[in-house]
């Protein structure tokens, strides 16, 4: 199982993959494992994002083995084939007569940047409609210009949990008293009507209100998109994408809701913008906020084992120390991941009981079920292939 | 081969830093040589005498006197002082002519030259000669220079382009020029871009001339392309031999290994590596090409002139690092290797 959904899911989708800010200069490259994929992302000479496998084509040796750094080419340790950022074979010693280089280019990968984000997708034909979803939401996420973010942070957590655990933990919030930090600005109502508001929540709903109507003014004043656009199973690339308010201050995710970097990401006249939330199918999601943003991904290391990225990202000029405190940036964050590593361990546990028999979804859940829908029907399309 | 007292007779400037020499050989009429081979030149520059080879830029076909082409090297001593003291008058002791890289020895319907930077001066005479007999020979003469500015004998060539429709001249330029900028094929002469500009490649008798860095370049791509090597044949503009062991003012700096222990000699138109090799001393290194970056080392002290393919990046050239293949010494230098 863990198999197929490597090649029906990750190999046959756009996953966002790193950030430009991972790669501000050409010859910065990260590498990705994926199943047994490696793909490296590099920035060519032309400052474009490229992608290859990491994989020589000499005798197929593992080229670059680090997470990240530099190249100038991008040469194999095994027996120094040397290739260009672009992919092509430079230099191969002791080749004999008749040798063409031009045959033994690095297998490229199809990756593409949308507003600061990279993505890549390692099937031979990839799904068509990223076009047309990069269309609708390029608009709600460039005014951010996250082409010009650094990376303040970026933390690795590995979730002792099925990577579908974890995506379906991410997609409700049905959980969130699990998340006291997180509770203080974020309004933990999404999937909830009012009928089915628990009381708990229903000052916090208030106030939502309240903050809403406020929000879309502001929102229509500096004319930033915030209508919420979800099509998450009705098509290959799903994705759910909305801005709406966070709680007390409304500018940031800390304690009191105020900002934690000091220089905004863009030139917004106001820290108060709420969060630009963006859900993307198989496995990302995103919070951009005025004054940084907080990009997610889950990728698959075992049947039990998920590799949780986080990569919190500032204006490249905000000075760390002075223009933020990186405990507070990261603060809440790395909370309620942690609390949600816990979360995911404990449904791995008890999904692998011979005992379990699942139960019905709350109707806060819908994103659950859409994530669900989305897999099984790409996986159904994948197998009558 | 004979040994001459050269009287100069002119001196034109061709680019920023390129100089001809044209001079009259004493005592006798005319000098008998073919196009493309060299003579070897002795000066005294700090009273010491030191030599260096340079080709014949002018064709056999104007015997009546004899031209170098000579470039300005940063820290080059024979070149610098040619530059600078040599005016019409004035005389340099000569021997020669030299040298196989001729299409005299290796008479073709159709040949290419290859050449980049100053290494265009057999090409050049070789050239002339063709065109001065009205040899009916299909010549496409390719060179590569750094900048518009810096294409040597360009008016000459798109004359003798312009006026015999069998000999086509195409220029390869690495960047923009100060004032011009570039239109044509531009950066390293690579196999693709070699293939567009000759798709006829393999009908012709190839000469190549340059940087070693460009020959290498040149002498690996063409069997890739498969490229008969039997036809193909190659001088570097630099002098590869060492200066002689009891002068210590040939252009010589001192090359400090630090991790080595060894403290060796190099001339400003030699890389270190080669000289390290020269000297017993074997460094982790491959293509020796500026690309795979293998033989990449901290300069501690000194400067060097690097002409890299790529193999390093601005931001490691900013921590001091460089390429030991493709770097000469502009001074002493002090390197972790």
């Amino acid at each position: 199982m863990f198999d197929l959904d490597v090649a029906a899911i990750f190999a046959q989708h756009w996953l966002f993959a790193a950030t430009d800010a991972e790669l501000p200069e050409p010859g910065d490259y990260v590498t990705v494992a994926i199943g047994t994929y490696s793909i490296i992302i590099v920035r060519d000479d032309d400052g474009d994002v490229r992608a290859f496998h990491n994989v020589c084509r000499h005798r197929g040796a593992r080229i670059l083995n680090d997470e990240r750094g530099s190249v100038g080419n991008i040469v194999c340790g095994y027996h120094k084939w040397t290739y260009g950022v672009d992919g092509e074979l430079r230099y191969a010693e002791s080749q004999a007569p008749g040798f063409d280089p031009s045959c033994f280019s690095l297998k490229s990968v199809h990756a593409r940047t949308l507003a600061g984000l990279i993505f890549i997708c390692l099937a031979d034909e990839p799904p068509a409609d990223f076009a047309d979803v990069a269309a609708r939401i390029e608009p709600y996420l460039a005014p951010h210009r996250l082409q010009q973010a650094k990376v303040a942070a970026q933390v690795d957590l590995v979730e002792n949990g099925n990577w579908k655990l974890a995506m379906e933990n991410n997609r409700e919030c049905y959980h969130c008293s699990g998340h006291p930090e997180l509770q203080c600005s974020l309004f933990p109502i999404y999937g909830y009507s009012e009928s089915d508001l628990p009381p708990v929540l229903r000052p916090a709903y208030e106030r939502y209100l309240h903050a809403d109507a406020e929000a879309r003014t502001t929102y229509e004043e500096l004319g930033l998109p915030y209508a919420a656009i979800e099509e998450l199973d009705t098509r290959p690339t799903g994705f759910r994408i909305q801005r709406e308010p966070l709680d007390l201050a409304g500018e940031s995710f800390t304690a009191d809701g105020t900002a934690a970097c000091k220089r905004l990401l863009a030139d917004f006249p106001t820290a108060r913008l709420g969060r630009l939330t963006l859900h993307l199918q198989p496995n990302s999601w995103f919070h951009v906020l005025a004054d940084h943003a907080i990009c997610f991904s889950a990728i698959p290391i075992a049947p039990d084992r998920t590799l949780v990225r986080t990569t919190w990202l500032v204006h490249q000029d905000a000075v760390e120390g002075v223009d933020y405190d990186l405990g507070t940036l990261t603060k809440v964050w790395t909370a309620t991941n942690d609390q949600d590593a816990t979360l995911v361990a404990r449904a791995q546990l008890g999904v692998g009981s011979p005992a379990y028999v699942p139960g019905p979804y709350s109707p806060t859940e819908l994103q659950v079920e859409a994530f669900c829908n989305w897999y099984t029907m790409r996986l159904r399309e994948h197998l009558w292939r | 081969m004979t040994e001459m007292l050269l009287t100069c007779k002119q001196v034109h400037t061709i680019t920023a830093d390129v100089r001809t020499f044209v001079f009259e050989v004493a005592g006798s009429e005319q000098l008998r040589f073919d196009a493309g081979q060299y003579l070897t030149v002795t000066t005294e520059p700090d009273g010491i005498p030191v030599t260096r080879c340079y080709t014949i830029s002018s064709p056999p076909t104007r015997p009546r006197r004899i031209a170098i082409t000579v470039k300005r090297v940063p820290g080059g001593l024979v070149s610098n002082w040619l530059h600078d003291h040599l005016t019409p008058g004035g005389t340099l002791r000569a021997s020669g002519p030299q040298g196989q890289f001729s299409v005299a020895r290796h008479p073709a319907p159709k040949y290419l030259f290859l050449s980049g930077g100053s290494g265009v001066t057999p090409s050049m005479s070789m050239t002339r000669t063709l065109y001065d007999l009205a040899d009916p020979a299909d010549v496409l003469f390719v060179h590569s220079a750094r900048t518009p500015d810096d294409i040597i004998f360009r008016r000459e060539l798109d004359l003798i382009a312009a006026t015999v429709p069998h000999i086509r001249v195409v220029h390869v330029c690495e960047e923009n020029g100060p004032v011009e900028s570039w239109g044509g094929y531009r950066g390293r002469l690579d196999l693709a871009m070699l293939r567009q500009i000759a798709p006829d490649l393999l009908e012709r008798e190839i000469f190549a001339c340059g940087p070693p860095g460009y020959v290498e370049a040149v002498r690996l791509m063409l069997p890739a392309a498969g490229f008969d090597m039997a036809r193909y044949h190659e001088e570097l503009f630099t002098v590869p031999a060492p200066a002689p062991a009891n002068s210590n003012g040939g252009g010589s700096f001192k090359v400090e290994l630090t991790r080595s222990g060894r403290t060796i000699a190099c001339d400003s138109e030699t890389a270190i590596l080669t000289a390290a090799a020269q000297e017993g001393i074997t460094l982790p290194a491959s293509c020796a090409q500026g690309m795979c970056g293998t033989c990449k080392t901290t300069l501690v002290a000194g400067t060097v002139n690097m002409r890299h393919n790529g193999g390093i990046r601005p931001r490691e050239i900013a921590q001091n690092k460089i390429l030991l293949c493709c770097s000469t010494p502009l001074e002493d230098v002090v390197i972790d290797a």
